[in-house]
């Protein structure tokens, strides 16, 4: 029997629909034999009493969900997220280095550093990318730190304010579209398959603020695993492989018929009668995987 | 090798600036000189490049971001049997009070606080700590149990000018494990024993005359030694 973890903070059940889908997981747990039990940041002392750590709070190397992370890896513990998947999904410049590197399709994107920051500099990322670009902040997550830029003194004002707490930021070629493709990957295979709308009239999936009054955010899609495109599914494995073998959600945009990588988040959202609503199974697929 | 250092250094290291190196790919052996190698910081992107060059390189980035998280730096310190305190990662005071006790040192685990700590050894202490570190209750901190004397003490390369052997052998073990050629480590000393409790940035003015000198040395000798970074 397996002891099983799960990392919370007190947002996480602030939606009803993701305290529906944390539910479901406990359920699934103790139906398979296994013990649930949400753990709160003031118990995180008690991490050796398990087997497994599924961590829900938002990831980041600088949050408490990092350290119960990389404290349990390092007890030995099975761990969704692992401390290797948060540092890299939680960076933007330290995935798009890796896709490079690796030549997952992605939208086209500079590095811009600090000192950087000047007239020719900003000149030569416009006729790069064109206009507008995108700035993003690395650490950016729910769409918060992804601005546009037309101008140069738009372009100045918002690196500004992202060089505050990031010495590099990630600018990419204005890449619009209708929907984000979000594939759900666990262990080098696919888990789900939605489609993410982007609301009318933005530009951005403008995301589930977890604890906020629900801002505008696109309708969630879900589609048939089996009527996936190959090459979408493709793509996703691919990004995914150059992180790691855990659990992600990736966000694909289709542009001209081909598939770029918009990024990998580990900590994927999981909403009832959302992601879940085509595959039931992925609960069970995720208690498996964490009790194994 | 490749020295890369945001801090001047003598000419004869022929030491590149991070913004130049980050504008290259330069593959070899790279050692990252900085007085803050803080998560997000230019040091921390020196040592992201380095590693998607693939070069080995000082510190890692895994490293950077575990030794400034208390709680990591003493797990894995203790792991590698490094003499540590007992910790305690709470927003809790009594939890830390009885488990424990006073006087304690609380060090902060919080995306915004990243040097010092705090010691506290009443209960209305502790609550000032918590509220200060813990910044209004609202993020957990780092207890460990006060048992003797607090010392700070600068580590280049894993030496110290501090002539405490105990702290020496410490510092020389804590580099070992994280390879951070810089930082300022907090030791307590009890029954003549030293353990580690935390480490931190340096400021850049917190490096001496001296500190160059040996930073020069001790990278002159790794180039001798026939650049072995110990990763
Ligand atoms: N280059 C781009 N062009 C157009 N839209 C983009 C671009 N990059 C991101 N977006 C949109 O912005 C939103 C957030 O971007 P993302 O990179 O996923 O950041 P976050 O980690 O904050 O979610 C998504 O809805 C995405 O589709
Ligand atoms: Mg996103």
């Amino acid at each position: 029997m397996s002891r099983i973890a799960c990392f919370v903070e007190k947002y996480n059940f602030s939606d009803p629909r993701e305290e529906a889908a944390l539910q479901n997981f406990k359920q699934t747990a103790e139906k398979s034999g296994s013990q649930f039990s949400f753990l709160f940041r003031e118990n995180i002392e008690d991490i050796p009493n398990y087997d497994a750590v599924f961590i829900r709070a938002t990831t980041d190397p600088l949050f408490t969900s990092y350290i119960v992370s990389k404290t349990a890896w390092e007890l030995g513990k099975k761990v969704i997220d692992d401390p290797e998947s948060i540092k890299i999904c939680a960076n933007k410049i330290h995935q798009y280095a890796l896709f490079e590197k690796h030549g997952v399709p992605r939208i086209p994107t500079v590095f811009l550093s600090k000192d950087d920051l000047h007239h020719k500099k900003i000149t030569e990322i416009f006729s790069t990318l064109g206009k507008p670009v995108v700035i993003k902040a690395p650490y950016t997550s729910f769409s918060r730190y992804v601005e546009k830029a037309a101008c140069e003194t738009s372009f100045r004002e918002v690196a500004k304010r992202f060089f505050k707490k990031s010495d590099v930021l990630a600018i990419q070629k204005f890449t619009p579209t209708a929907f984000d493709w979000r594939v759900g990957v666990l262990g080098n295979d696919i888990l789900y398959v939605c489609k993410y709308m982007i609301p009318k009239g933005k530009w951005k999936h403008g995301a589930k603020l977890r604890g906020k009054p629900t801002v505008i955010w696109g309708r969630t899609v879900s589609i048939q695993k089996k009527d996936m495109p190959p090459r979408l599914r493709e793509v996703a494995l691919k990004a995914c492989g150059v992180i790691g073998k855990g659990l992600y959600g990736v966000d694909i945009k289709e542009v001209y018929g081909e598939y770029v990588v918009v990024e990998v988040n580990d900590n994927p959202s999981i909403y009832a009668g959302y992601e879940d609503s085509m595959d039931q199974d992925i609960y069970q697929r995720i208690i498996n995987y964490l009790s194994a | 090798m490749l020295v890369v250092s945001s801090i001047g250094l003598c000419d004869d290291l022929h030491a590149l600036k991070p913004a130049v190196f980050l504008g290259s790919s330069i593959k070899d052996t790279t050692i990252n000189l900085t007085n803050d190698y803080r998560y997000l910081k230019t040091g921390y992107y020196v040592s992201l490049h380095a590693e998607i060059l693939g070069n080995q390189v000082i510190p890692s980035c895994e490293n950077i971001i575990d030794a400034s998280r208390t709680p990591i730096l003493l797990l894995r310190a203790s792991k590698a049997k490094i003499p540590t305190v007992p910790f305690l990662v709470t927003d809790n005071v009594k939890k830390i009070i009885t488990e424990v006790g006073l006087p304690v040192v609380v060090f902060a685990v919080n995306p915004f606080i990243h040097e010092g700590y705090k010691v506290a050894k009443n209960q209305s202490a502790l609550y000032r700590a918590m509220k200060s570190l813990g910044m209004n209750y609202k993020f957990a901190v780092c207890a460990e149990p006060l048992r003797g004397e607090l010392h700070s003490v600068k580590s280049v390369f894993g030496k110290t000018e501090l002539a405490d052997e105990q702290i020496s052998a410490l510092s020389q073990k804590v580099y070992e494990l994280f390879r951070i050629p810089l930082c300022k480590l907090h030791v307590q000393k009890a029954e003549d024993k030293a353990f580690l409790c935390g480490l931190e940035p340096l400021k850049e003015t917190e490096l001496s005359k001296a500190d160059l000198k040996l930073i020069s040395k001790e990278i002159m000798l790794i180039s001798q030694q026939g650049n072995h970074i110990g990763v």
